[in-house]
Parts: C-alpha cells; structure tokens; sequence
C-alpha cells in the first residue's frame, strides 16, 4: 500500500506541471493474491502487486488518455506529456463539459487488516479443508480463492481529491462427482465473514442431490433461480441496459420507456455504491460521490446511471458511475441490488407444482436483441426437477432463450433471503440478489451432461 | 533488463527451486475510437512488470511486481517460493514438465509500418472518413470505427538456461453501424464485429483492409435489416462465411482442445471439454473433410509468436485429422500426459498473469470449393455472416450463436435478406454435417484480441484462419 499522503503530494506535484485546462489524475493500487484449486488439489498459486495510473487531459474541450503503471516521477511526467500529445492531435468533444468539482461521499469502511494480512498459506489451509471435506464423500472439488487490498485514488486540477483503500474476499466452488457438479460461492470485504463451511456444504450437498440427472424436453417451465443464476443476468443487462450509453443510443430496453412498466411490481433493481451491505466503493473514477439509483422500480423502468460525460450528453447530472477513462464502454452501474421480497426461498420451491430450480448459469449473451434485453445461457453445477412443491431429482443442463424484460415480468415471487454474488466489477462491484420465481421461462434447448 | 532477469535466475537457483523462470513484459497499446464525428476514447497506455514462476516441493508458485527495483524483485522471487510451498499443501502429484532444450535467440513481428509511428491526424481522418460515410444511410443513427495496436516487448528466462527476447506488434479495427427504427435496433460491422479483425503486422494491415471501400454497403445492409423478415425457424443447411466461421471453431474446437480443460483445471470457471482423453486418436469428431491445426507460425496470425511463455519455440500440429481427434493444444506440464511434447500454447497477457494453454492460431484448413460454386450448389439453405452472440455449454457441446445478417439461398442462388438469425447444435454433430469448405482463395486468418480466460481472467490474443463452410440438418432461427 502506498496510502493516500503519499499518493495525493506525488499526484499533485505532477498535475501542477500539466499544460492542460483541466488534468485529472486516477491511481489504482492492486494488490493480490489467489489460490486455485482443481481435482482436490492446488494448482495454481499467485500473487500480484501492481498499480495502474491514469492521466486525464483537457484543452479546448479536447480530451486526452494516457496511463502507465510505474510511479516513479520521471515515468509519471512522461505518461502526463502522452496525454498532452494525444489531446493536440483531435477535435474537441462537443459533449465535454469539464471535469466534475469537489463532492462530499458517504465515509463507508471498506478496508479491514485482517484481510489484508491474509497469507497464502491461509488460502491453502482454507482450500485443504475444502478437499478433505469433499474426499468424505468421495467427490472432487475445483475452484478459486482470492484475497486482496487495493487503492482508488482520484484527484483532479478542480480540487477533487477522493481515496478509497479497500479489501476483497471470494472464494468459488464446484463440488463433482462422475456425473453430477454443485457450485456455492461467498464474497466479502472481510475475509472472517466468509462461511467456508456452509459454503463447501452447500456445494457438497448440491453435488450429491444432481447424481445421476435425467434428461429434461425443452419448453416453458416455471423456475426458481438462485441468486448466482440472477447474477449472471444482471451482469448483461448492466452492459446492455443500465448505462446511459446504450440508453441514449437507443439500444437499452430503458430507451422509451422511461416511466414505463417493463418489469413485474415485485421487481426493483438499484445500484448504491455506498451500502455497505454490498461491496461499497463510495465514488466513481472521477472521484463523483456514487448516487443510490433505481434503474427499475417496482417494475416501472427509472433511470439509467449516467458518468460526467454521458450527463452532459442527457441534460441531467452524473450518478456517480464512470469507468476508468478510455474504456469506451460508458458509465456502468456495478453495485446493484435487487429488492429482496418477503416469501421464504423454501416457500417459493413450495409453490412450484412442475418446474426447475436452476443453481447458476454458464455464458450467457445478452447481445441477441439489446432492446428486447434478449438473452441465451446455459444452466450448470446443479439443475433440479421440481415436482408439486418439492425438488424430486435432478436435470441435465438446459439452453434458455428469453426476454428478460419479459421473463421478469411472470415474476411469481422473490425471496427475502438475499446473498452476495461477485460480479464483472472485481473489487469495486457486486450483485445483491434474491431468490426469484418466474412464471413460464423459455428453455429452447438442451444438452448431454 | 536481461541482467536482472539473470539476477532472478541466480536468486531462485540459491533458494533450490526446482524449477523456475522470469518474464520481463512491457506492454504499449494505443486506442483509437470514435462515434460520428466525436473522439469517444483515445488513449495510449504503458505497462511493465516481472512475473516470476517457480516450482518448489512440487508444486507452483508464482509472484508478479511492477516495481523494477532490486529488493522488490528479490522479495517477489521469494513470495514464489512461499507461495509454492504454501501450495504443497494440497500436493497429490509433483508437478513434471516435458524437457526442453532452452533457447537463446531473437524473434520480432515482420511488419512494414511502424504503427505507433503513424501519425494519430491519419487515423483520425481514415476513421471520420469511415463514420462519415457510415451516416450518409439516414437510417444509421450510430456510426462507430476504432483501431487498436499493441506492442509487446518480452524477455524469458530460465534456471534451464533459456533466455529469449521477443517483439509482437500488432494492428486491427474496424467499425460498426447501427441503424434504429422505433424500437428495432440492427447492427452490421466490418470486417467483423467485436472491435474489428487483427493481425501481427504494423499500420500496413490497416491500409489494407478496405475500410472506406466496404462502409456504403455496411451502412446499406444495416438500413436493410429493419425492413427485412425475422429469419424463418427451420432445419436446414447453411453456408457460414466470414469471422462467424472464425467463432465457430473458437468456441467448439479451440476451448475443447485445450488440454487443461480437458483435466479438469479450468473447470469452475470456463469449464471442462467433451474432448476427453479417450477420444484422442478415434473420436470422429467431425466429417473427412475436416482439418484443424494448431499453427503458431502461421505469418501475420495474431497467434503468431516466435516463442511461446514456456520457451517452447513456434510450431504446426494438427488437433483434428480427416475428421478425428489427433491432439490437444498443450504446455510442459500437461504434454506428458498425452505422451507427447508440448506444442507450445502457454501465454500470458502480461507480466502479471502466469501463463496458461491458450489457442494461437487455430485454423480451420481450406477445401476445394469455390465460393460461388458452393452457393450455386446449394438448392434450398441460409448463409450466415458476422458474428452477433455467442453462447456454448461448459463442455463445448450445446451451442447456440447469433449473426448480424442471413441471407436466404433458393435453387443456388443468394435472395432474401433476414434478420435476427440464430443457428444451435451439437458440437460432433454439427462438424460431422460439414460437406463442403471453401479453398485457400477465400481463407482468412480472423484475429480475435479478446479472448478470455482463467482467474484473474486473462484476454488472450488469438486467431482462426477459415474460409465459408457449409453445414446441414442445422437448426435455424430458435430465438422465438
């Protein structure tokens, strides 16, 4: 960790010799280490200490981008002077109105020692009990266990001057047998909070319960999916939906219908930076406090999270949810939340009377028709039949195909248990998820495990 | 550089590992991208570092820092080392890798023009002029172009005594227009989706691409899409052309055949493969006409290198054979396994990542068909171009893929366009179908820099070469 003091006076001292109207600079510390296993054993080991800065340059409404990952003075001036070089050779961006000013963020507590000092050969002791468990019952079990610090810094040539340390938890687990597979994950800031054991358990039991699946005819099933199932869904729709990006370009499911009813009333999805529930990164890479957004709620579409750019762009004001300048992709809520309901998730199986419960999904696509939210994904690590209430045995893996705007409005309940799923955002993001019943899913195809 | 590299070397040797290397890599990638006639990113980065992989009681360890200092470098080789030991603790097996002769040499891209070199007012106004011209179709209200380039300078050494420096350079783009009516949305791309098509070449490869050339027409097709019908739900033959051919063997040829997923060490993330060891030299995995190679010399294939991130020097092997499984895509380790050597598929995108089997280029070779003879041939199919969606089960075995554009075929001839089209199978069955394959005139190699895999992921560069195949008995248009 190289800590804020230090990370301010060398990033100011740098941005003082800036040429530019405006100059920002971003500095993103990492500093990790993950252990993965496979067939009970560890077999791959790693650990990582990096930090990544960027340089943001304006002149005349002209933007530049530049990044290096060495802080060492002279590389830092010359990583600015890039930037420099790169605004000079453009037009202006009509749509730039300037770096965002100083802004008051939620103090939220996303940094804890003991995960930090977390060693390797924890993370393997952790992993060997894991195996141990699994040899009991004859199965093998593969996965992944990361640990790691970081630190988001912003400052920019306005008086912005953000930092954030933060710590990461997660461990993912598939549990085998020869024809089965059962999958549990956990994600914390605090590495103690993990419940390593209900987890394994979990994926143990999940394993043992989908021996022997039989095969399952493609159609409409009523289905109960799991929060990683949901997770995964909630990923696309973050790329394809919630940004202001694709909603001002028109390809969101957002785009008209702002107002609308695009859900069931049961389903309201926001993202809120600074829950600590979550994993809580207060501001944004412009050091922009991160606004609580309702996206949808109570199935009516709300908002989309907007960045300073893509606000300018909108006429309205930025969220709090850039990215990393020159990404392209646009603001990206990473944060999100999905309103837990009141039912029990054992009480929603209960009301199944022919359907499936789906554990979790492999590659989903949500690029088949953007504004349809049009999505295709496999099911794996633990498909069940459903029968009058009760899950009687288990199916081989299955092929949806569906409108998720659609399939989220046949929603027949939503769980008040709600659990952590990792997302695409690392350490800055996270899905909070309920179980969700859906009414009539579409599986379109099928396959041989 | 070396000097330090040679330092790692001696240190991990005092500290008895019983394997280990070191791995310099300085990273330069320049991003270009615009949307009508605004920069929407523009950005040139840099990033350096050492990763240091050693084996110690048998088992892995590796350790990355960005920091070049000495003590840093020393401390990093020494988390390694714990990190190995650490490791031990699950050991079932000592790790063995395959013998090597360890290389000392050079290699470099052969490129023409230096991309980062070109000045950036040229790729602007190359790419304006694009967007420009995208727009003219009142229809497209959304008219994107991007070019990227990559320069990777990395030195590789070992305690076996290799020690091999290598430059990569590499150029692509291309560009997307978006035509929107009411709540219809289509898309069509040149010369492929996804940020384009690539190659290990400097800024010549983009001269070379018709760009300018293909925009009017892009723009035309995504204008037509709105208006066109919804592709028919049938079973059918198809014709698959361009970077969709390319997807097509990377995800139901490429990820099967890589060794560590077929044992099992990717299997919680991307998952396992149908290409099971028993299958190795009598599975029919596809029809006779079908040859798949692994080929890291393939000239300009943006899976060419000199030296793969284990040493092992660049090479040409088959994974499908008239039809049959006869190899993986392997490394030093997982070789042995298979009774063979390894054809030399371990990389990592950066100092950071340890190295993993990944596909170079993996090329789907040629047949004898000319293309309009293989349309005229064909009585009653849909040909499918540009890839759109991708989605496949964690064994390679269910797929289901979407294209930007399809194209009716009746009595041999090309006549309705259709929209929206889906095509799903099989792995095995879908290949076995494949009756015809375009020749070497029609044969590109697509690259693809966006390949991901592992944890922390990793985005692998790699490429396919291909030509227009025809598929029958395929499922068609199942997104209703």
């Amino acid at each position: 960790m190289i800590g804020e003091s230090r990370i301010f006076s060398t990033l100011r001292s740098i941005i003082q010799k800036s040429e530019a109207d405006q100059t920002e600079a971003i500095f993103i510390g990492s500093y990790s280490g993950l252990t993965r296993y496979a067939n009970s054993y560890i077999h791959q080991n790693v650990a990582e200490s990096n930090a990544t800065i960027f340089f943001r340059t304006v002149i005349d409404g002209r933007v530049g981008v530049a990044t290096t990952n060495s802080f060492k003075r002279n590389d830092l001036l010359r990583t600015l002077n890039n930037s420099l070089m790169i605004v000079k050779h453009q037009p202006p961006n009509p749509d730039f109105k300037g770096f965002p000013r100083p802004c008051k963020y939620k103090k939220v507590k996303t940094f804890f020692e003991p995960t930090v000092a977390y060693t390797p050969r924890q993370r393997a002791e952790v992993v060997r009990k894991i195996c141990r468990e699994a040899d009991k019952f004859k199965l093998t079990v593969a996965g992944a266990f990361s640990t790691s610090s970081s630190e988001l810094a912003v400052i920019n040539s306005n008086g912005v001057a953000a930092y954030q340390p933060l710590t990461t938890a997660g461990i993912n687990l598939v549990a085998m047998s020869d024809n089965s597979s059962g999958f549990a994950s956990g994600l914390s800031r605090r590495v103690v909070k993990i419940p390593f054991e209900s987890i394994t358990k979990t994926a143990i039991q999940k394993c043992l319960d989908s021996r022997n699946p039989v095969d399952l005819e493609p159609g409409k099933y009523d289905v109960i999916l799991e929060p990683e199932a949901i997770a995964e869904i909630m990923n696309w729709l973050t790329y394809i939906g919630f940004g202001a990006k694709p909603f001002l370009e028109k390809t969101s499911f957002l785009s008209r219908n702002i107002g609308k009813k695009v859900m069931g009333t049961q389903i309201s999805i926001y993202d809120d930076g600074a829950d600590s529930s979550g994993l809580a990164a207060p501001f944004d890479f412009e050091g922009v406090a991160k606004k609580k957004v309702y996206i949808v709620k109570k199935g009516i579409a709300n908002s989309p999270v907007y960045d300073s750019l893509y606000a300018a762009k909108g006429k309205t004001r930025s969220t709090g949810h850039a990215l990393m300048p020159g990404s392209g992709e646009g603001p990206m809520a990473g944060n999100i939340f999905i309103a837990p309901g009141k039912k029990s998730k054992a009480s929603l199986i209960a009301g199944v009377k022919d359907g499936i419960l789906v554990t979790r999904f492999h590659y989903i696509n949500g690029l088949l028709n953007t504004p349809k939210a049009l999505m295709t994904g496999m099911t794996r690590d633990g498909t069940f039949k459903i029968k009058n209430g009760k899950i009687v045995g288990a199916v081989k893996n299955l092929r949806f195909t569906e409108s998720i705007t659609k399939a989220f409005s046949r929603v027949g309940g939503v769980s008040k248990e709600t659990r952590l799923v990792a997302n695409w955002w690392d350490d800055f993001g996270c899905c909070s998820s309920p179980t969700i019943m859906i009414k009539r899913f579409n599986f379109s195809g099928k396959t041989e495990f | 550089m070396k000097e330090k590299l040679k330092k790692i070397i001696h240190h991990l040797k005092t500290k008895k590992v019983a394997y280990g290397d070191a791995r310099y890599v300085f990273n330069t990638n320049q991003s270009i991208a615009v949307k009508g006639q605004t920069v929407e990113a523009i950005s040139q980065s840099d990033d350096m570092g050492i990763g240091i992989r050693v084996i110690v009681d048998g088992c892995w360890g590796f350790a990355a820092t960005s920091s070049l200092a000495d003590e840093d470098l020393i401390k990093t080789a020494n988390l390694a080392v714990k990190i190995a030991r650490a490791s031990a603790l699950t050991k079932k097996v000592e790790v063995q890798l395959a013998k090597v002769k360890p290389y000392i040499d050079n290699y470099c891209t052969k490129y023409k023009e230096d991309p980062f070199l070109t000045p950036v007012d040229e790729k602007l106004e190359l790419l304006f002029k694009i967007t420009d011209t995208l727009r003219v179709n009142k229809a497209v209200k959304l008219a994107e172009a991007n070019m990227n380039f990559f320069r990777t300078k990395k030195i590789f050494c070992s305690t076996e005594g290799a020690c091999i420096e290598q430059e990569i350079v590499e150029s692509g783009g291309g560009y997307t227009a978006t035509a929107v009516a009411g709540g219809e949305v289509q898309k069509r791309s040149y010369p492929a989706s996804h940020r384009g098509d690539y190659a290990c070449a400097g800024y010549e490869y983009i001269r070379q691409m018709g760009l300018l050339e293909n925009a009017e027409r892009v723009a035309d097709e995504a204008a037509a899409l709105l208006k066109a019908p919804d592709c028919p739900a049938t079973d059918t033959t198809v014709i698959i052309t361009g970077s969709q051919m390319a997807l097509q063997v990377h995800e139901s040829c490429g990820h099967p055949a890589e060794l560590d997923r077929v044992l099992g060490t990717e299997i919680s993330l991307a998952g396992g493969s149908f290409m099971t060891l028993d299958k190795l030299g009598s599975f029919r995995y596809g029809s006779p006409i079908v040859n798949i190679v692994i080929d890291s010399t393939a000239e300009g294939g943006l899976g060419s290198f000199g030296y793969d991130d284990e040493g092992i020097k660049a090479s040409r092997s088959h994974v499908i054979k008239e039809g049959i499984i006869v190899g993986y895509l392997t490394s030093r380790e997982t070789a042995p396994v298979i009774k063979s050597v390894s054809n030399g598929c371990m990389r990592a995108d950066g100092w950071n990542s340890i190295p993993l089997i990944r596909m170079t280029n993996l090329n789907l070779e040629p047949g004898e068909w000319e293309y309009d003879d293989l349309i005229a041939d064909t009585k009653d199919g849909i040909l499918l171009d540009t890839n759109k969606s991708w989605s496949i089960d964690d064994k390679r075995l269910n797929f289901q893929f979407g294209t930007e554009i399809a194209w009716q075929i009746k009595s041999g001839k090309i006549g309705q366009m259709y929209k929206n089209p889906v095509y799903t199978g099989m792995t095995p069955e879908f290949w076995n179908n494949c009756d015809a394959i375009c020749n070497k005139k029609h044969w590109h190699i697509w690259g693809i820099p966006s390949c991901g895999k592992g944890e922390p992921k990793q985005t692998a560069h790699v490429a396919h070469g291909t030509s227009p195949a025809r598929f029958n008995n395929v499922t068609v248009g199942v997104s209703k």
